[in-house]
């Protein structure tokens, strides 16, 4: 079960010419999920500035 | 546990008899397939719970899981027309079981897009409640209209309750590939909540206490 199913990293990336369709996906995949991330976090310190701020004057 | 189920899945799970190395494209389009629906289901025990009980928080629940909602139907949609060309010789059909999951990745940027356009945010909560309970009905169509209908797509090969027809090979990966997404929506769900609970009570004590 924990046998790898390819001899070389070129096998692994052509995967029988299927390569280019699961690299594709998971590239995809990866960037979109990393990205939710990015863009959550930042949302979060820029609301926790604003009220800082507004805390700050208050 | 995404990235073990991942590895596992795309290098030592065996190759398919059938459909060769594209199959691999299994463990992130399944699990996002799943959790695309699920959201859906916790987003409509939410409406249900705002409706009835006008339970402020689980309207704030709604409109953060919506976004992610949105995000794991497209991951789902784009890995099923990829993984379609090389096994069906085409991106996109109009059946069932594509057709209704369309439907659901539409009905998310509805929801997100009514939201947005009320400026009473109480009133926008409960249209948006409104709308998620009367979409609920297009997940058990997904589910079952590989069953329902003729469609491109195989019924479906594992099940909870009975025997599944994939091999333990490749159906530890993907199980693993499955509790790994989960986990990391649930991280990406309260990260979403926390900033919107932010953002909507902003000009409350304990927000300003808290930050």
């Amino acid at each position: 079960m924990f046998n790898l199913a390819f001899n070389s990293f070129n096998e692994i990336l052509n995967m029988d010419d299927h390569g280019i369709y699961v690299w594709l996906v998971y590239s995809i995949g990866i960037i979109v999920i990393i990205t939710s991330f990015v863009i959550v976090r930042r949302r979060i310190k820029n609301i926790q500035n604003k009220i800082k701020i507004k805390n700050a004057s208050s | 546990m995404l990235i073990v189920g991942w590895i596992w899945g795309l290098l030592f799970a065996p190759e398919d008899a059938v459909q060769g190395n594209s199959y691999r494209i299994i463990f992130l389009h399944v699990p996002a397939n799943i959790f695309a629906q699920m959201i859906y289901y916790f987003m409509s025990v939410c409406a249900l719970m705002h409706l009835v009980w006008r339970v402020k928080l689980a309207a704030y629940l709604i409109k953060s899981a919506a976004p992610i909602g949105a995000m794991i139907t497209f991951i789902a949609i784009f890995s099923g027309s990829i993984w379609g060309i090389p096994t069906w010789g085409t991106w996109w059909q109009w059946d069932a079981r594509i057709t209704s999951t369309l439907i659901l990745f539409i009905m998310y940027l509805g929801i997100l897009t009514l939201h947005g356009a009320f400026s009473n945010l109480e009133k926008a909560d409960r249209l948006m409640s409104i709308l998620v309970v009367a979409g609920v009905v297009n997940i058990p169509i997904i589910k079952k209209s590989v069953d329902w209908w003729s469609t491109l797509h195989q019924p479906a090969s594992i099940s909870v309750s009975g025997s599944s027809s994939i091999d333990p090979s490749m159906l530890y990966p993907l199980f693993i590939s499955v509790i790994g997404l989960g986990f990391t929506l649930i991280s990406l769900g309260i990260l979403n909540s926390h900033s919107y609970i932010f953002t909507r009570e902003k000009n409350k004590r304990w927000v300003s206490e808290y930050v």
